[in-house]
């Protein structure tokens, strides 16, 4: 029998002969060195553009953080737009929004450090920073919702004389038990991979620098029973925070599913507002690395195109998981017919409303499924950057969807009305603002790239000659 | 080891350092009287070296057992003390002391994970400690103690298999 084989038109030698393996930041290795001075050479070198933006920044914190809560809390709860029905109103939708944001820092860092994915190390930290600057958000926005947030030690269980205690029935308690095991643990986990880094920047700094980080390294010198130490908790950190981010925004969810509201009461709302908190997450760091390769010097070399395209890979996923979970969350309310199930969606899609149902499954799945699919589009910063920024407008819309406009349409029609947010407006660009403020902060203290995580996958990588390929392999160093 | 002296021998890769191990090995010391600092983690099996040890595992499992008799204690323990009557639900609820009880071990567990780092490696610690800064640039130094007689001997066999530097090793504040 002859052997057919079909060759090929071959105009263009394969792709893999062109690649240089050196595009890639693993197989671009410079010395530790040269690599510690690049990082501390980003943090100190600060163009003076970059502090009139921290001023007018914090300007807006101080005015809409400061001012109008003050406001807030003196004329109360009327100065928002929260009335009956509506109570649950924007600080609730920035609440959940941070949340979500949050998500990202962990799901970057722990699930893709568990499952190896080695193209992670360059931004982990910039993405657990989020997680911790998030979480503060979200805390500080629901200190709003309080409104006499003076009493919010109410929620803490102590024994007292007026026998006060927390009702663990609530889904609002288990709302605290978990943020604050979520702020705790993420925090501990943003610090624990640092302290090597801080122990370099010691090294290289002098001055006021050199105390602050001499107090940060805690006196680390990278003995092996340090390193070992570390490691052992890093490994039990990056396991035991995946359900515990999980564990955040189920709970999260719950606190809508629990009550039985047309729209809210649904079993799906769990993994439905995980997904959707990876998505805004993901698309979050997007932007974040964009700015941040952008504006700080040498970031070139350590976060590349391959980054923005696992990371565009993972919002193109996460994107097509939370059209699953929206399909579900709204197919079994439209085919079951409660009439107030219905009048809520109708209210939705052709009310006053219908043009933020639309604009948010644009931005949420036609754009990402347009663009996201395509390599070279995915490998393009700015690109990446605009579908993530579009993407949170679509999930900051989602919330404001399911939250205030879920809760106009009651069971008693008599209450119906349209939420307009009024003090929540500059509170909410308020939270923005301090979100940007500690991160460029955050920018000039704490070197944002692991470099220790760098070198030691630079370490891990071989390319080895298959054929007439290279092919790149890692080896199991960790 | 009475009349002994600590020596820091720096090295500027992987491979002479873990020759130097050997050396050193092949001239007496053990493993508990030498140490190897570096930039990076690198296993004992690349070390040549036995790994480490850590309690931080044993630390965290003990977080894990004292968040969860936490949890318990807060959704079960207290209702007795403050009983608080929830339409349709029991007092002492099994679904949601669930939730309760899972956030409070899983805080127990990484809290302690994180003190073990510092009970275990002694941190924080300001004291003048044995080390080169070097080492954050990606050198590798090895610390061992050997007898003040034989200085020399090991100063010229580590240097022979590779060492950039090998000295009294210097006590500095980092």
């Amino acid at each position: 029998m002859a052997t057919y084989a079909k060759p090929l038109v071959r105009q263009q030698p394969h792709t893999e002969e062109h690649e240089d393996p050196r595009e890639h930041l693993m197989h671009d290795p410079l010395p530790r060195g040269k690599m510690n001075e690049m990082v501390m050479e980003s943090m100190h070198e600060t163009n003076p553009i970059f502090w009139v933006i921290t001023a007018v920044l914090a300007g807006i914190v101080v005015f809409a953080l400061g001012y109008e809560w003050y406001v807030l809390i003196m004329q109360g709860q009327g100065t928002a737009g929260v009335t009956r029905p509506d109570y649950w109103g924007v600080f609730l939708v920035n609440t959940v929004f941070w949340i979500g944001i949050s998500h990202a820092g962990t799901f970057i860092s722990a699930i893709l450090r568990v499952m190896k994915v080695e193209s992670r190390r360059p931004f982990t930290r910039a993405a657990e920073l989020m997680t911790t600057f998030g979480l503060i958000q979200a805390g500080l926005s629901i200190f709003m919702h309080l409104g006499r947030v003076w009493v919010v030690y109410f929620m803490v269980p102590f024994p007292n004389e007026r026998r006060l205690w927390p009702d663990f029935h609530s889904p609002l308690m288990w709302d605290l038990m978990a943020i604050t095991t979520y702020v705790l643990c993420s925090t501990m986990y943003l610090f624990l991979p640092l302290i090597p880094d801080v122990a370099m920047a010691r090294d290289r700094s002098e001055g006021w620098r050199k105390v602050f980080y001499r107090i940060l390294a805690l006196g680390f010198r990278g003995t092996e029973g340090e390193w070992k130490n570390l490691v052992t908790a890093m490994n039990i950190f990056a396991f035991a925070i995946i359900p515990v981010m999980f564990s955040v925004h189920t709970i999260v969810s719950w606190d809508f599913a629990m009550a039985t509201r047309p729209g809210w009461s649904s079993t799906v709302f769990g993994p439905y507002f995980v997904i959707g908190a990876l998505h805004s997450g993901m698309a979050a760091v997007a932007i974040v690395l964009f700015l941040l390769r952008s504006t700080m010097k040498h970031y070139k070399y350590f976060i590349r195109p391959e980054h923005f395209g696992t990371i565009g890979m993972l919002m193109l996923l996460v994107s097509m998981a939370w059209a699953y979970f929206y399909f579900n969350d709204y197919i079994v309310p439209w085919y079951g017919g409660d009439k107030w199930d219905k009048l809520l969606q109708e209210y939705t899609e052709t009310g006053p409303l219908a043009y933020l149902w639309f604009t948010m499954l644009i931005v949420n799945i036609v754009i990402p499924w347009a663009t996201l699919w395509n390599k070279k589009w995915r490998e393009t910063p700015w690109l990446l950057a605009s579908v993530g920024l579009l993407i949170n407008v679509g999930m900051y819309i989602e919330r404001y969807l399911i939250i205030p406009v879920g809760v106009t349409i009651t069971r008693m029609p008599f209450t119906w009305r349209q939420y307009y947010p009024r003090i929540e407006i500059p509170m909410t660009i308020g939270t923005f603002a301090l979100f940007l403020l500690l991160y460029m902060l955050a920018s000039r203290l704490i070197p944002l790239i692991p470099v220790w995580e760098v070198q030691e996958g630079q370490e891990n990588h071989i390319l080895r000659k298959v054929g007439k390929a290279n092919i790149p392999s890692i080896s199991e160093l960790e | 080891m009475s009349d002994s002296t600590m020596l820091l021998a720096v090295f500027d890769d992987l491979e002479p350092a873990t020759h130097a191990i050997d050396k050193l090995h092949e001239m007496g010391v053990e493993d508990h009287q030498m140490n190897v600092i570096s930039g990076i983690p690198f296993p004992g099996r690349v070390l040549g070296r036995p790994s480490a040890l850590t309690n931080v595992s044993r630390i965290a499992m003990f977080g894990a057992l004292l968040g969860m008799s936490l949890g318990i204690f807060l959704i079960y323990g207290t209702p007795a003390l403050y009983p608080l009557h929830v339409g349709g639900q029991p007092v002492f609820p099994v679904p949601m002391g669930l939730i309760i009880t899972f956030e409070m071990t899983m805080l127990g567990l990484m809290g302690l994970a994180f003190i073990g780092v510092f009970v275990d490696s002694g941190f924080p610690s300001y004291t003048p400690m044995e080390y080169v800064p070097e080492i954050s640039d990606g050198k590798i130094a090895i610390l061992f103690s050997c007898p003040s007689a034989d200085q020399m001997n090991f100063v010229d066999a580590l240097t022979k298999v590779g060492a950039e530097s090998v000295a009294p090793a210097e006590a500095r504040q980092l």
